[in-house]
C-alpha cells in the first residue's frame, strides 16, 4: 500500500508536503527541541492552524504539533468511506451518561488541519445576541466578547476561506458580500427550500467553505459529495489548504504524527514546553508560551493529564471547570422519501439551510435556537443510520436501502445548554502512548429535549408539505463539541479570559472550540477561527505592552 | 459567426439539461439552419434576397423570442423564483436573445443584398448601416450583460474577467456615437474598437480553455468540465457581433461617401 | 471476487448497473482503485477470528443483510474480520463494552452459547427463524448467559453487531450497485443535480414496464 503519511512523519528535514501538488514539497523552517520558541501550539485544526498562521505572520516563532498525519488530498484521499476513516480521531474513548455521545467519524479529526479536513464546510456567523445569552436571552452564560468585534473577525475569516454564499443573507445584521457566489442547489436542497416556502419561512443557500470558482492551485468543487470523508479536489477550504500553507510561508514549523502527552510547568507555575511522542520517542519542545488547541475532548484531557503537585487537579483548573460544561449540538433528523429521484449524494451535503428558528423567538418553549439543513449521506453512513437509528435489519434493511436515491432528509444543528455534569474526565485505562484515556459523560436536560421536540415536529411538517412519504425521525444524534474550558470575565467562573489566556498560568493559552461559553444553533468552526484571529491580534497587542512572556 | 457560437453553446447547455424537453432541440435546428443559410448566402453570388434565407432568419428571430419566454418560465417555476440562484444556474435568460440577434442581423444583411448596387442601402426604409449598427450595439450590451452575470457567478476571480463587461459596452457606445454623429472620426474610433472586440472574442476562448483546465482533472475530465467550467463557445459571440458592427460601419461609410 | 457476468434478478432497481464498469474512467482515481482492489481480494477465511467464531459471524451477517443467490455474495464476515485485524476502532465505546475486537469475540461466543442452551446446536446450525428470534432477543437486551460477562447484549447488538455488519456490507461495490449509488467520484464528480437529473455516468432506475431501457442505459455507464 502506498505511504499516505500515516506511518512516518512527512514534515521534517526542512520541508513539508505541498498539498496542491501530488508528491510535491514546500520548504519549511525548523526549530530544535532545545530552542525555546515563542509559541508551541498543540493541534492544527480550526483553532490551532489559524492561530499558528496569524502568529507567524506577526513575526513570532511558532511550532505547531499534531498527532495526525500530513495528507496531500489530491493523491492520498480515496473516494471511499471506509478508507477515509483514517481522517478521524479513533483512539480509544469511553462514552457514558444518559445520552452517550457518538464520537469518531461523527466528531473529531486527527490530521494536520484537524476536523476541518472532514467537516461539512457550513460556515455560519452566530446570532449577535448569543454573545450575551445570559443578559439578553436569559440562559447559559455571557461571552466576554462583543458581537461587533466578532463581526469584523468573521469577515476576515470569510475572506481567508473564500466562502461561497448567497448574494444576500436573510438573517441578522448586514454582513459584507461573501467572496464567492453560492453553489448550485441539488435536489435535496430544493426539497428543503420547497418545505420552507410551503410553511412560510425563509431559507437560503448555505454559506460553505468550498470554492465555486478556482482559487490559485485549488480547483472548484466538482459536486462529488464526499466532503465529510475528505475532499480530494482541494475545493474544500480546510485549514490544511488555507491557514497551514500560509503559516509555513510565514515561517511556522508544523510537526505531524506528534502526539503531545503532557505540558511541563516549572516551580514558578509557568509553562516551559511540551512532551510529545514522535518517531517512537518521547521528546520535549521548549517554549515561552504553550497554546492548547486539541478540540473539546483532547484539550481538557491534556490539561488534566498534565497535573503536578503544584496543580494537582490539572493545569488552568483553579475554577474546577476544566472538562465541565461540555456542549454537543443536537443533530436530530427527519427523513422521508420522494417520488422523484433525489440522489442526494451529489454535491456538498448541506447546500440549503434555514436559520429561521435561530432568529425567531416567538412560539418557542425552550431557550436557544436551531438551524436545519438538507442532507446527503453516502451509502455506509446511510446504512448505519437505517440500522442503528431506524432499527432496521434483515430484508427490511436491504429493501429500504434500495430506496436510497429517493431519500430526503432535514437535520438540525441545535443549541444545547451548558451543564457542569456534562464533562470530560480521565478513565483509568490507557491508550497506545500510555496516557489515560478520556471518559465523556453526556445527558440531555429538559430544555435540550424541548428544543429537539420542537425541531422534529417542525421538520416533519416541512417534509409532509412537500409530499414526502414514509417519514421517520432520527432521534439520537449529536454533532460538534464545545465548552470544557470556557472563557469568561472572572477566574472563578471560567478557565480563560477573552484573550483565550488561562487565568492561572499566564503563558498558557487555549484556542479552539473548548472556550465557548454557549454554542448557539450554528456550526462552530467559523467562530472558532474568528476567535483565533482575535486572539492573535490580542497577543500582538499585549506583546507590544510587554505583557506576553517572550524571554 | 454568431450563429455558430450560439449553436455550439446551446448544444452544450441543452446537453447538460439532457434535452429533457423536446423543445430544447429547436434552437439547435434553428441555429444550425441560420448557420447553413448564411454560409449559403456567402457562397451565393446572386444579389436577390433569398426567400429561404429570409424565412430561416425570421424563424431564428422568433425562436429567440420564444426561447426567452421558455427560459423565463423555467427560472420562475423553480423554487426561489427569480432569485440569484436560479438566474445563475437555471436556464440563462439572455442566451436565446443571441439567436434572435443572429436572425435579425441575417435579415438585415439580406435587405442590404437586395438593394444590390443601389447606393443607399435601406432596411424597412431605414438607412441600413445605422440599423445594423443599432442592432449590434444592443446585442453587445445584452451579451455583455450575460457575461457580467456569469462572471459575477465566478466572483471575477481573475481580473481579466472584467474585460467582457467593460469593453463591449464601450463599443456599443461608440457604435451609437457613430450612428448619431456620422462623422469619420467617431466611425474610425468605433471601427478600431470593433477590431479589438473581435480579438477579445477569440482570446476569450483561450481563457475559457485555460479555465476548463483549472478544474479538477483538467481536460482528462472533459465530460464534466466542458459543462461545469467556463463555456468555450460563448466568447466568439462578441467576435460575431463586432464583425457585424464593422460591416455596419462600412455601410455607413459608403452611404456618406455616396 | 465479483462475478461480473452474473445477470441480476428481475426485481433489480438498477438492472445491469455496475459501479466497477467505471473503474478505468474519470470517476476513479488511483488511490480509490488501490483500496477497492484490496477489498475485492478479501475472501471467506478468517485472519482475526477463529474458524468457529467466523462461522457464527457469517451466519449472523446472513440474517442482518440477507443476499440474493442470483449473484456472488459480498463476503461480509471476511470484510469485518479484516477490519478487526487491522485494529480500526470506532473511536468510542459505550461503558460496559470492551474494545471492538474483544467485544466481537465475546458477543459471538455468547450468541453461540445462547443457541446451544435453547436448541442444543450452535448458532450457525439452527434455523433461520430461530436465528432471527435470538437476534431479536439480543436487540431487546433479553440475553444474559454468563458468556456475556457483563456486556449488555442490547448495547452489543446496536453499537457493534448492527453497525459493523451494515458498514461492512455497504463498503462493497456490489452493494453500491444494488442501491444505485454513483460510487467513487474523483476527479469526475457530477453536473446535473436537480430532481430526476441523471448524469450519463450514473445508474438509471428501472421504471415499471421500462426495465429494458434501464438495462440498456446501465450497460453504457462508464
Ligand atoms: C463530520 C463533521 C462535520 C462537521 N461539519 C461542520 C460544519 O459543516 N461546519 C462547522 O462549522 N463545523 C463542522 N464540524 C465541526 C468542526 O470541524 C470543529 O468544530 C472544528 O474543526 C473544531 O476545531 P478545533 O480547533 O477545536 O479542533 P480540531 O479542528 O478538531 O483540531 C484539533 C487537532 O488537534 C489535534 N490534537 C488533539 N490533541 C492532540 C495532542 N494531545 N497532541 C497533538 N495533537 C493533538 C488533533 O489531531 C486535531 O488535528 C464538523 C465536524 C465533523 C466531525
Ligand atoms: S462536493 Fe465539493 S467540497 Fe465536497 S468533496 Fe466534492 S469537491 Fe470537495
Amino acid at each position: 500500500m502506498s505511504d499516505d503519511g500515516r506511518h512516518s512523519p512527512r514534515a521534517r528535514d526542512g520541508r513539508a508536503p505541498d498539498v496542491f501538488r501530488p508528491g510535491g514539497w514546500v520548504s519549511m523552517k525548523e526549530y530544535s527541541d532545545h530552542e525555546a520558541v515563542d509559541f508551541v501550539i498543540v493541534g492544527t485544526g480550526a483553532g490551532g492552524a489559524t492561530l499558528a498562521c496569524k502568529l507567524a505572520e506577526y513575526g513570532f516563532s511558532v511550532v505547531a504539533l499534531d498527532a495526525g498525519p500530513y495528507f496531500r488530498p489530491l493523491e492520498d484521499f480515496a473516494s471511499d468511506e471506509s478508507e477515509q476513516t483514517k481522517l478521524y480521531w479513533t483512539d480509544d474513548r469511553i462514552v457514558d451518561g444518559d445520552n452517550p455521545l457518538q464520537l469518531g467519524s461523527n466528531n473529531s479529526g486527527k490530521a494536520v488541519g484537524g476536523s476541518t479536513v472532514h467537516f461539512a464546510m457550513v460556515s455560519l456567523r452566530f446570532r449577535p445576541e448569543w454573545f450575551k445569552a445570559r443578559t439578553k436571552l436569559g440562559y447559559g452564560a455571557d461571552w466576554p466578547i462583543d458581537w461587533r468585534e466578532m463581526w469584523a473577525y468573521y469577515t476576515e475569516v470569510e475572506q481567508a476561506l473564500k466562502i461561497s454564499g448567497p448574494v444576500n443573507y436573510p438573517w441578522g445584521p448586514p454582513r459584507p458580500r461573501y467572496p464567492y457566489r453560492a453553489h448550485p442547489l441539488n435536489a435535496a436542497a430544493r426539497a428543503l427550500a420547497r418545505g420552507c416556502e410551503a410553511l412560510g419561512i425563509g431559507w437560503t443557500e448555505t454559506p460553505l467553505a468550498t470554492l465555486s470558482a478556482p482559487r490559485g492551485l485549488a480547483h472548484p468543487c466538482v459536486y462529488r459529495g464526499f466532503c465529510v470523508t475528505g475532499c480530494s479536489t482541494n475545493a474544500k477550504q480546510s485549514a490544511l489548504v488555507t491557514w497551514i500553507p500560509r503559516a509555513l510561508s510565514a515561517g511556522a514549523e508544523i510537526r505531524d504524527l506528534a502526539m503531545v502527552g503532557r505540558i511541563e510547568t516549572d516551580a514558578n507555575g509557568l509553562a516551559v514546553g511540551v512532551h510529545y511522542h514522535r518517531q517512537d520517542k518521547w521528546r520535549f519542545q521548549r517554549a515561552r508560551n504553550v497554546v492548547v488547541a486539541g478540540y473539546a475532548i483532547e484539550t481538557p484531557r491534556l490539561l488534566l493529564n498534565s497535573a503536578t503537585d503544584k496543580f494537582p487537579s490539572g493545569l488552568a483548573n483553579s475554577s474546577g471547570l476544566v472538562g465541565k460544561n461540555l456542549m454537543a449540538q443536537a443533530n436530530q433528523a427527519v427523513w422521508g422519501e420522494m417520488d422523484e429521484e433525489v440522489r442526494s449524494y451529489k454535491g456538498p451535503p448541506s447546500l440549503a439551510i434555514t436559520e429561521h428558528w435561530n432568529y425567531e423567538d416567538d412560539g418557542k418553549d425552550f431557550f436557544g435556537g436551531y438551524a436545519y439543513m438538507s442532507q446527503g449521506p453516502l451509502p455506509q453512513l446511510w446504512a448505519n443510520t437505517q440500522a442503528t437509528a431506524h432499527g432496521l435489519w434483515g430484508a427490511r434493511l436491504v429493501q429500504e436501502m434500495k430506496r436510497y436515491n429517493h431519500v430526503v432528509g432535514l437535520k438540525i444543528v441545535g443549541e444545547m445548554l451548558p451543564q457542569e455534569n456534562n464533562r470530560v474526565t480521565l478513565a483509568d485505562e490507557r491508550d497506545q502512548y500510555g496516557l489515560r484515556i478520556p471518559r465523556v459523560t453526556y445527558s440531555w436536560c429538559d430544555n435540550d429535549r424541548r428544543l429537539i421536540d420542537h425541531s422534529i415536529a417542525f421538520m416533519s411538517r416541512a417534509l409532509s408539505a412537500i409530499h414526502a412519504k414514509n417519514i421517520w425521525v432520527q432521534e439520537d444524534d449529536t454533532c460538534h463539541l464545545n465548552g470544557t474550558a470556557r472563557m469568561g470575565d472572572r477566574p472563578d467562573s471560567s478557565v480563560v479570559n477573552a484573550d483565550c489566556r488561562s487565568w492561572d498560568i499566564p503563558n498558557l493559552w487555549i484556542c479552539d472550540g473548548s472556550v465557548f461559553p454557549t454554542v448557539g444553533g450554528a456550526n462552530p468552526s467559523l467562530t472558532i477561527q474568528a476567535i483565533a484571529c482575535r486572539t492573535a491580534d490580542r497577543i500582538r497587542a499585549l506583546s507590544r505592552l510587554g505583557e506576553v512572556n517572550l524571554n | 459567426m454568431l450563429a455558430a457560437s450560439v449553436l455550439a453553446d446551446s448544444a452544450v447547455e441543452h446537453y447538460r439539461g439532457s434535452f429533457k424537453n423536446k423543445a430544447m432541440l429547436t434552437p439547435l435546428i434553428v441555429a444550425g439552419l441560420t448557420l447553413a443559410m448564411s454560409l449559403h448566402g456567402t457562397a451565393d453570388r446572386r444579389p436577390m434576397a433569398h426567400q429561404a434565407r429570409d424565412a430561416s432568419y425570421l424563424s431564428a428571430a422568433v425562436t429567440g423570442l420564444l426561447g426567452t419566454g421558455f427560459h423565463i418560465y423555467n427560472v420562475t417555476k423553480k423554487v426561489g423564483g427569480l432569485s440569484w440562484q436560479n438566474v445563475f444556474y437555471g436556464a440563462p435568460l439572455g442566451a436565446p436573445m443571441a439567436i434572435l440577434l443572429s436572425g435579425l442581423l441575417g435579415f438585415c444583411s439580406e435587405r442590404v443584398r437586395a438593394n444590390g448596387g443601389r447606393r443607399r442601402h435601406r432596411v424597412f426604409n431605414l438607412p441600413a448601416g445605422e440599423t445594423v449598427a443599432t442592432v449590434t450595439a444592443l446585442g453587445l450590451l445584452g451579451t455583455s450583460g450575460e457575461a457580467g452575470l456569469l462572471h459575477f457567478r465566478g466572483a471575477f476571480h481573475n481580473p481579466l474577467m472584467a474585460l467582457p463587461v467593460t469593453l463591449p459596452p464601450i463599443g456599443a457606445g461608440l457604435l451609437a456615437g457613430a450612428v448619431v454623429n456620422g462623422g469619420a472620426r467617431p466611425r474610425g474610433l468605433a471601427r478600431w474598437w470593433m477590431r479589438l472586440l473581435v480579438g477579445m472574442g477569440f482570446a476569450g476562448v483561450g481563457f475559457h480553455a485555460y479555465g476548463v483546465s483549472r478544474n479538477m482533472g483538467g481536460w482528462r475530465n472533459w465530460s464534466q468540465n466542458i459543462l461545469n467550467g467556463p463555456p468555450l463557445p460563448a466568447p466568439p459571440s462578441f467576435a460575431g457581433l463586432a464583425l457585424a458592427g464593422l460591416a455596419a460601419l462600412e455601410l455607413m461609410r459608403e452611404a456618406r461617401n455616396a | 471476487m465479483l462475478d461480473r457476468n452474473a445477470e441480476r434478478g428481475a426485481g433489480d432497481a438498477y438492472p445491469g448497473y455496475d459501479v466497477l464498469a467505471k473503474w478505468r474512467g474519470p470517476s476513479w482515481n488511483e488511490k480509490t482503485r488501490e483500496v477497492v482492489a484490496a477489498r475485492l481480494q478479501v475472501g471467506d477465511t478468517p485472519q482475526f477470528l477463529t474458524a468457529e467464531e467466523f462461522e457464527i459471524l457469517a451466519a449472523v451477517a446472513d440474517r442482518v443483510v440477507p443476499q440474493p443467490c442470483s449473484r456472488s455474495p459480498v463476503p461480509v464476515a471476511g470484510l469485518l474480520d479484516r477490519k478487526l485485524r487491522a485494529g480500526v476502532l470506532d473511536g468510542y465505546r459505550a461503558k460496559g463494552l470492551p474494545r471492538d475486537g474483544e467485544a466481537w469475540r465475546r458477543g459471538l461466543r455468547a450468541l453461540d452459547a445462547e443457541a446451544r442452551a435453547r436448541h442444543d446446536r450452535g448458532f450457525a446450525a439452527i434455523t433461520d427463524a430461530d436465528q432471527d428470534d435470538l437476534l431479536r432477543r439480543c436487540e431487546a437486551g433479553e440475553l444474559d448467559a454468563p458468556e456475556w460477562a457483563g456486556m449488555p447484549s442490547r448495547t452489543f447488538f446496536k453499537h457493534r453487531l448492527l453497525r459493523d455488519i451494515a458498514l461492512a456490507y455497504y463498503s462493497h461495490p456490489t452493494a453500491w450497485s444494488e442501491v444505485g449509488w454513483g460510487g467513487p467520484a474523483s476527479p469526475r464528480g457530477y453536473v446535473r443535480l436537480d430532481f430526476n437529473d441523471r448524469d450519463p455516468w450514473e445508474a438509471a432506475e428501472a421504471k415499471p414496464g421500462r426495465e429494458a431501457d434501464a438495462l440498456r442505459t446501465n450497460r453504457n455507464v462508464r
